[in-house]
């Protein structure tokens, strides 16, 4: 079997008495494209955020790439190769566009600290950013304030951020969300088209999207899994027609 | 920089120069008090401004350095290049433990600074034997430097204002670095931040030293000009002043706290002249500017600018 970019065991995360996450184990092996589904509430996000570092699970043990990281902060995490874009659009709106992806570019190296340069002064710096803007269709908006771009923009800059911080493993939680049919198909395209060598975790709501997009499946209901399988399996699955689609 | 501003700082400078021979001493050193005070709301604003944190406790090294100057030079005849070092050394030690409740946020990271702010503020008012009490430390003298010795509140005029242009092109560099940018990440979104791979609780921590170490430099300026420090300049209305003096003038920019000091420093000389009340009219002025201007001056003139000119942004 394939090296494992990330192995989740039995992680739980509990909120007061209730289990948004409730032992829920995942392997994904490197290079490999998963898609979490679920209804609402199924945890997801909390998931998501235990795997990430935003939130420290309860109980249970997160590696990537066999290295136990269940303790490590998310900023070393992301130094270790996780990336991630978030459901609801966190970008910096005051700034621009460029200074955004430059926010990315040095986040995870020593250029951060830089205090007696100007950020324009690193000509390495802006041609990474024009580069990874323009990967995502932003080229002409360089110089944007970010606030004044369109929510469509943003959703793109929200996978720029996280592609710019070069991760090996890339967590995307719902990049469609709120996003009209035309933009969807769009980011889906950008996301199928990622190079290979990208893991990628990644929850949506649209099952066009998410079976065109998956691997494999991870399908989760009350914060546990109940099925994992290829596309094909879990569209046959009774248990998930009836969770997922609902009677009927 | 752009023609018009250019041409602006041009003015200014002149304007600044020529002040001491147009002026008089009365507004040489009610211009000295507003460079050094526009220092301390500089470094204020570096933590509001820029990352978004609202430090109530910058009196702390302000007077820390002030009393260390104070009692080197006076007690100990330590000459200004050794005491004023020594100064800006102890404040900014101070900062670095102090810069501790940037493990907190929010309302949390207020009260902890004003809690310190009242700590040094007590050792100040009641360690009498080392501090002087209510008194303070007097006499102390103009600074000199090697062979180079101020004798004239007109020579320290420029002096500090030199001292004030240095820093503010500093402090320029540092908030346009991807240090600095890295601080307005942070104020805008920290767990953004964080998933970029920032320790963002180190990089506010760096930025507390700075600013402990700026107002600490102003600590230095205001006792070669004030020539005592008592417990006052410890005193928790300074720290608040100083963060109100940033907020008016507009938070964010370089020229912000410096219009800000003018204006609360300029306010409580004319007020005082006439009613004891000055405290609660910088209370109106600040309601006023929250309400109206909360970008303070600097926003508001930008503002009407753009109104002037037809065009709106956004």
């Amino acid at each position: 079997m394939a090296e494992k970019a990330i192995e989740a065991d039995n992680v739980a995360k509990l909120f007061g008495g209730l289990a948004a996450v409730n032992g829920v184990s995942l392997a994904v092996a490197a290079g490999e494209r998963r898609v979490l589904i679920g209804p609402n509430g199924a945890g997801k996000t909390t998931l998501f955020h235990c795997i990430t570092g935003t939130l420290r699970p309860t109980s249970g043990r997160v590696a990537l790439f066999g290295r136990d990281v269940t303790h490590d902060p998310e900023h070393r995490r992301t130094a270790l190769g996780m990336g991630r874009t978030f459901q609801i659009t966190n970008v910096f709106p005051e700034l621009t566009l460029l200074e955004n992806l430059a926010l990315a570019i040095v986040g995870t190296d020593r250029r951060k600290w830089v205090m007696h340069r100007p950020v324009e002064a690193f000509g390495e710096v802006r041609r990474q950013a024009l580069a990874g803007l323009e990967a995502v269709g932003l080229a002409g908006r360089a110089d944007w304030l970010v606030k004044l771009v369109s929510y469509g923009e943003r959703r793109q800059l929200e996978l720029a951020l996280a592609l710019n911080t070069h991760p090996k493993v890339l967590f995307l939680d719902e990049p469609c969300a709120g996003l009209s049919p035309s933009e969807r198909q769009r980011i889906s395209k950008m996301i199928a088209a990622l190079p290979r060598d990208i893991t990628l975790v990644m929850i949506e709501h649209d099952m066009d999207v998410a079976l065109g997009l998956a691997d494999r499946v991870t399908v989760l209901h009350q914060g546990q899994v109940i099925l994992e399988g290829t596309p094909d399996e879990v569209r046959a699955n009774p248990e998930v027609r009836e969770v997922y689609f609902g009677h009927g | 920089m752009d023609r018009p501003r250019a041409v602006l700082a041009a003015v200014a400078l002149g304007a600044a120069l020529a002040l001491p021979f147009a002026g008089g001493p009365f507004w040489t050193g009610l211009v000295t008090q507003m460079y050094i005070f526009g220092l301390l709301a500089l470094s204020v604003d570096l933590l509001l401004g820029q990352a978004g944190l609202f430090s109530l406790t910058h009196a702390s090294f302000f007077a820390v350095s002030a009393y260390t100057v104070a009692i080197l030079q006076v007690r100990y005849g330590v000459p200004t290049m050794l005491a004023a070092p020594a100064g800006i050394l102890a404040g900014t030690l101070l900062a670095l433990v102090f810069g501790l409740a940037v493990r907190t946020r929010g309302v949390y990271f207020i009260l902890i600074t004003i809690a310190f702010g009242y700590v040094v503020w007590g050792v100040a008012h009641r360690w009498s034997s080392f501090t002087g009490g209510d008194n303070g430390v007097t006499n102390v003298p103009f600074p000199a430097l090697g062979g180079f010795a101020i004798t004239s509140h007109t020579q320290y005029y420029y002096v500090v204002l030199a001292a004030v242009i240095l820093c503010g092109l500093g402090y320029r560099l540092l908030i346009r670095s991807p240090f600095g940018l890295g601080l307005r990440g942070i104020k805008a979104s920290e767990t953004r931040m964080q998933s970029l791979g920032y320790r963002t609780s180190l990089h506010l921590y760096a930025a507390f030293a700075l600013s402990g170490a700026l107002a600490s430099f102003a600590g230095v300026l205001y006792v070669y000009y004030n020539k005592f420090v008592n417990p006052v300049a410890a005193s928790f209305p300074v720290s608040v002043e100083a963060a109100l003096m940033a907020i008016v003038g507009g938070t964010g920019t370089i020229v912000g706290p410096f219009i800000g000091a003018g204006v609360v420093l300029g306010l409580r000389n004319w007020v005082s002249s006439f009613v004891e009340m000055h405290h609660a009219i910088m209370g109106v002025v600040f309601i006023a500017t929250v309400l109206w201007a909360p970008q303070g001056l600097v926003g508001l003139a930008g503002r009407l600018r753009a109104r002037f000119s037809g065009k709106d942004h956004g």
